[in-house]
């Protein structure tokens, strides 16, 4: 890179203290044009870093060699995506950032840094543009969960294109329908490991403690490493038999509409049609 | 948090526009409106917040700049608390409610109003009417009508004027009952909350069980299947561990009720005051407010303000009417001005107590009080010395 990082944090130093004033005296235009350069000085700091990292591993003796070093916008994005790929196929479900990077830091391992939540919604709107100038060009995509009411984009869950749309639509009951399914995957995952490891069984104690029945006899709820994944998922189960069917069947009553009236992009990315002020008019 | 629009009267509306400048109106919340119902006498707050100019702003720029606020630690905090909470369909509150009002399994229906057609910028019509169409379909009992209601929009008249209402919180259905659920990030300790935190939540809560009982109302719903007790959601101890409290906020229902009663119209208002009346910044294309703060100062003091020291804690006006107020009686707290009344200024008390001035047929009262009052303290004195 030609700009070195030092400079680049100086220029977005410069820029958030440009956007603090622009935002304090109002001036909306000025701001809009001072974060967009700031997002730029973001990727190009980004970019920057990855190449250090390149270059640290070249020089270090022990170090392998790097593969392919095609580090490219894409290659400091790829791992976060393969991060959130893992969560959310374990999860099966669409899910919150927060829960996304506890489940990876819980299973994968903690080396999930960039995982934060602001990432992935810059994550989000990349993968809708790469989707929108290459369709079906990578396996999968994250992609967002579609309400059942509207059809727009569920706030702050993140899905995978590759899962049939039932499964990514969210009614009424769907946000805790989905919450039993993944405490049942966290369990089951939970339940294969060799040692309960205290991330994981802290994750599933959280879980199990909004479960009810979940935690076995009562009085045990302050202690996250007597939960047991066998528990977790009778209780889950048996609650989700409750609300099961209802939400099935309005998932596939939306996710019928959804075929019916989006177009591709919009069945992966949600719909902002303006629906109410079509049926005020 | 709210909005105020300005949904009725064109007249009206343009004028509040005027006042307000060419800039976007405020936003405020239910605090606002629980600050507004503290002092309904005062003109100036009532013009200001229906035109939704801001006063922040203002007061910064005539040099009487505000000294509180939430600090953007605490902001933090309390958004990240309610995101704990609500997280996973409301999962941590579903076991809250269902431990704290025996919520049935079945109810776990989660609606999120925050947004309502994936719009970022949505105007609050659409969210009022989705989340009054949700609403309303619980009110009528109808099946698989919902049970919670994240960041539903309720509206309500406000001297005259439409606010817009956004509680930081979820109001519930559950067995024909509606409760408001307020997520406050301050810590119950041993079962015991800071009172003036939990007192100010209450009044919050009691906005939002006003607009939902009037919604209902409107609708033709008995607006008593809104439960006066609210559920105050705080981290337990000095863990991040949600706990549930009811909290009983008829009394602070009462209080508002009178209030918002009580407080003269709007359009009344601005009838009274000089047409030209803005307080507009004039910001250049900088931002830079071109206005001389004098002529800024000059259209305040067309528009009459009731200083009282309580002011200080809620408005953000308040150091530069306590400049004012310097030297009125009034400025010394209700008590004092009441025990006062007729005496407008200090100086005339101390000349009255003095025995240097002689009373009006009116101030013979206070005037006896005074004199009473400084005889027992020249005898205090006295005796000390």
């Amino acid at each position: 890179m030609a700009e070195s990082v030092d400079a680049i944090e100086h220029r977005i130093d410069a820029l958030r203290a440009e956007i603090r004033r622009a935002v304090a005296t109002r001036d909306t235009s000025r701001t809009r044009a001072l974060r967009a350069e700031l997002r730029a000085a973001e990727r190009d700091w980004e970019q920057a870093v990855a190449d250090l990292a390149d270059l640290a591993d070249l020089s270090a003796p022990t170090g392998e060699a790097p593969v392919g070093a095609e580090p490219g916008p894409a290659g400091s994005l790829l791992p976060v995506r393969e991060q959130v790929h893992h969560a959310l196929t374990l999860l099966s479900v669409p899910a919150a950032p927060r829960l996304i990077a506890e489940v990876h830091a819980a299973f994968f391992g903690p080396s999930a840094p960039s995982l934060a939540a602001n990432r992935l919604t810059h994550l989000r709107r990349d993968e809708k543009r790469s989707f929108e100038t290459a369709p079906y060009a990578r396996p999968y995509h994250l992609c967002a969960a579609l309400t059942a009411a509207h059809l727009a984009p569920a706030r702050g869950l993140i899905a995978v294109s590759t899962w049939p749309l039932e499964r990514r639509i969210v009614g009424p009951l769907s946000p805790r329908v989905d919450f039993l399914t993944a405490a049942v995957r966290v369990a089951r995952r939970a339940g294969t490991m060799p040692d309960g490891s205290a991330p994981v069984s802290k994750l599933l104690w959280r879980f199990a403690t909004n479960i009810p029945g979940a935690t076995g006899a009562p009085g045990t709820l302050d202690r996250h490493d007597t939960v047991d994944p066998q528990t977790v998922i009778r209780a889950a189960e048996a609650e989700q038999a409750v609300h099961a069917e209802t939400d099935r069947a309005q998932r596939k009553a939306a996710a019928d509409r959804a075929r019916r009236q989006l177009d591709d992009v919009q069945q992966l990315f949600g719909s902002t049609l303006r629906t109410l002020q079509r049926k005020t008019a | 948090m709210t909005s105020i629009s300005m949904g009725t009267g064109r007249s009206t509306a343009d004028r509040l526009a005027a006042i307000r400048g060419g800039v976007q109106p405020k936003r405020h919340n239910a605090r606002t409106i629980a600050a507004l119902t503290r002092n309904p006498g005062c003109a100036r707050r009532a013009v200001l917040d229906t035109a939704g100019v801001d006063k922040q702003r203002l007061a910064a720029y005539i040099d009487f700049p505000a000294r509180f606020g939430q600090s953007g630690f605490a902001i933090a905090r309390g958004n990240a608390f309610e995101a704990q909470v609500k997280a996973s369909g409301a999962a941590e509150l579903v076991r809250l409610l269902r431990e704290r009002l025996g919520l049935p399994i079945p109810e776990v229906a989660y609606d999120d109003l925050e947004t309502v057609t994936g719009r970022e910028k949505e105007s609050p019509e659409v969210r009022y009417a989705r989340s009054r169409a949700l609403l309303l379909r619980a009110a009528a009992g109808e099946e698989d009508a919902g049970t919670l209601f994240d960041h539903p929009l309720l509206a309500l008249e406000v001297a005259g004027q439409r606010v817009y209402l956004e509680p930081d919180l979820i109001a519930f259905q559950h067995e024909g009952r509606f409760h408001v659920v307020e997520i406050k990030s301050f810590a119950v300790v041993d079962g015991q909350a800071d009172p003036a935190k939990v007192s100010a939540a209450a009044i919050q809560a009691a906005v939002y069980v006003l607009a939902m009982r009037q919604m209902l109302a409107e609708a033709g719903h008995d607006p008593e299947i809104v439960a006066h007790d609210v559920i105050l959601v705080c981290p337990r101890d000095f863990s991040n561990s949600p706990t549930a409290v009811l909290v009983d906020v008829r009394r602070q229902l009462a209080v508002l009720r009178r209030q918002l009663g009580r407080m003269t119209r709007v359009d009344t208002m601005l009838a009274a005051l000089p047409p030209n009346l803005s307080f507009d910044l004039a910001p250049d294309a900088d931002g830079v407010p071109t206005r001389a703060p004098e002529a800024l100062v000059e259209a305040l003091r067309t528009v009459e303000a009731r200083y009282a020291p309580d002011c200080l804690s809620v408005c953000e006006l308040a150091y530069f009417c306590r400049a004012e107020a310097r030297g009125c009686t009034a400025a010394l707290g209700t008590s004092a001005r009441e025990e006062l009344g007729g005496i407008e200024r200090v100086e005339t008390a101390l000349g009255l107590a003095k025995g240097e001035l002689s009373p009006a047929e009116e101030q013979e009262e206070a005037a006896a009080l005074l004199r009473n009052a400084a005889r027992l303290r020249a005898e205090v004195l006295g005796t000390a010395g």
